[in-house]
């Protein structure tokens, strides 16, 4: 069910984001997200600083587990191959269908908050891709 | 083949490894050592998906991986260039009791758990931990502290695992 035919049917629906990364990027990052949207809820950051693989993993796993299941989520890490691509996915994120989206950036960040609340999670997963590739550019060069 | 590092480090295969070290000392090969990891396929692959093309990963327990650097000719064929890596200095200090000669072992990440105490910024250890140290230093391995490659190098001795046991 897409978010809008959930809100005809009288339900409310919407994707939880966790921005996990290296150091403090993705509290940064959600941080410069909300200064531009205002507060934004079911977005969190989280960091791998401090914390082994496993540990690292566990977090990701109390995330899962706090998901509404109509609602789904997605986790945004900064780097494929790294240890927040690793505790990802051995917290758990493809048993539970959560999509990991790598290489985070503050469009992508942008594009999942204003849209999360209308298009299905496929969509939106390609248009939040779309929306941050786009954004890797050099500024004033003709597209 | 040439093990260009032996690092204790509880995140295994990350970016200080497969970027930091991996671009210095350019291995073709990231031996795993650890039981838990060995007996689940899927945590082995997930592992082994994070480092780059030209890099095999081999993900033994701690026998098979102290059988297979003790002959690698035989268990490794191939490979010139290997980076060792355990998540523990007490899984360190059983290759070495298993006959793995290493001279030098870099001490990486080792992350804050309940009952351990800051050695170094950043660096926890317990009572198990130094234990196994000493044993290593014993054994006349060098342990050096660092991070990443151009990063501080802080050798472990007797004087400051006595100290950090003081704090325990």
């Amino acid at each position: 069910m897409t978010p809008a035919a959930a809100r005809r049917a009288g339900r409310m629906i919407m994707i939880q984001g966790l921005v996990l990364t290296h150091g403090a990027i993705g509290a940064e990052l959600v941080k410069v997200v909300e200064l531009i949207l205002g507060p934004v809820a079911g977005l969190r950051a989280e960091t791998n600083q401090g914390r082994s693989a496993k540990q690292t993993a566990e977090v990701v796993t109390g995330w899962l587990e706090q998901l509404a299941p109509a609602d789904g989520g997605l986790i945004f890490i900064d780097d494929y191959g790294g240890s927040c691509a690793s505790a990802s996915r051995l917290g758990g994120a493809e048993s539970a269908r959560v999509p990991v989206l790598s290489g985070v950036n503050l469009t992508m960040l942008l594009a999942f908050v204003t849209w999360r609340e209308e298009l299905a999670r496929a969509e939106l997963v390609q248009r939040i891709i779309d929306q941050g590739r786009l954004a890797v550019t050099v500024v004033g060069a003709a597209r | 083949m040439n093990l260009v590092l032996a690092r204790i480090d509880d995140r295994f295969i990350h970016g200080q490894v497969t970027v930091g070290w991996g671009q210095r000392l350019q291995p073709d090969l990231i031996l795993l050592a650890n039981d838990e990891i060995a007996a689940d396929p899927w945590q082995a692959r997930v592992y082994a998906a994070t480092v780059p093309p030209q890099v095999t990963v081999s993900v033994r327990g701690l026998g098979a991986a102290a059988a297979a650097l003790r002959d690698p000719a035989a268990a490794l064929p191939g490979h010139e260039r290997a980076i060792l890596l355990t998540g523990s200095p007490a899984d360190m200090h059983a290759l070495v009791a298993f006959g793995v000669a290493l001279d030098r072992v870099n001490v990486g990440g080792m992350h804050f758990q309940a009952g351990k105490l800051e050695m170094l910024p950043g660096l926890y250890v317990d009572r198990d931990d130094l234990a196994n140290f000493r044993t290593l230093l014993r054994r006349g391995v060098r342990l050096a502290v660092q991070a990443v490659p151009g990063g501080r190098e802080v050798l472990v001795d007797d004087g400051l695992l006595a100290a950090v046991e003081a704090r325990l």
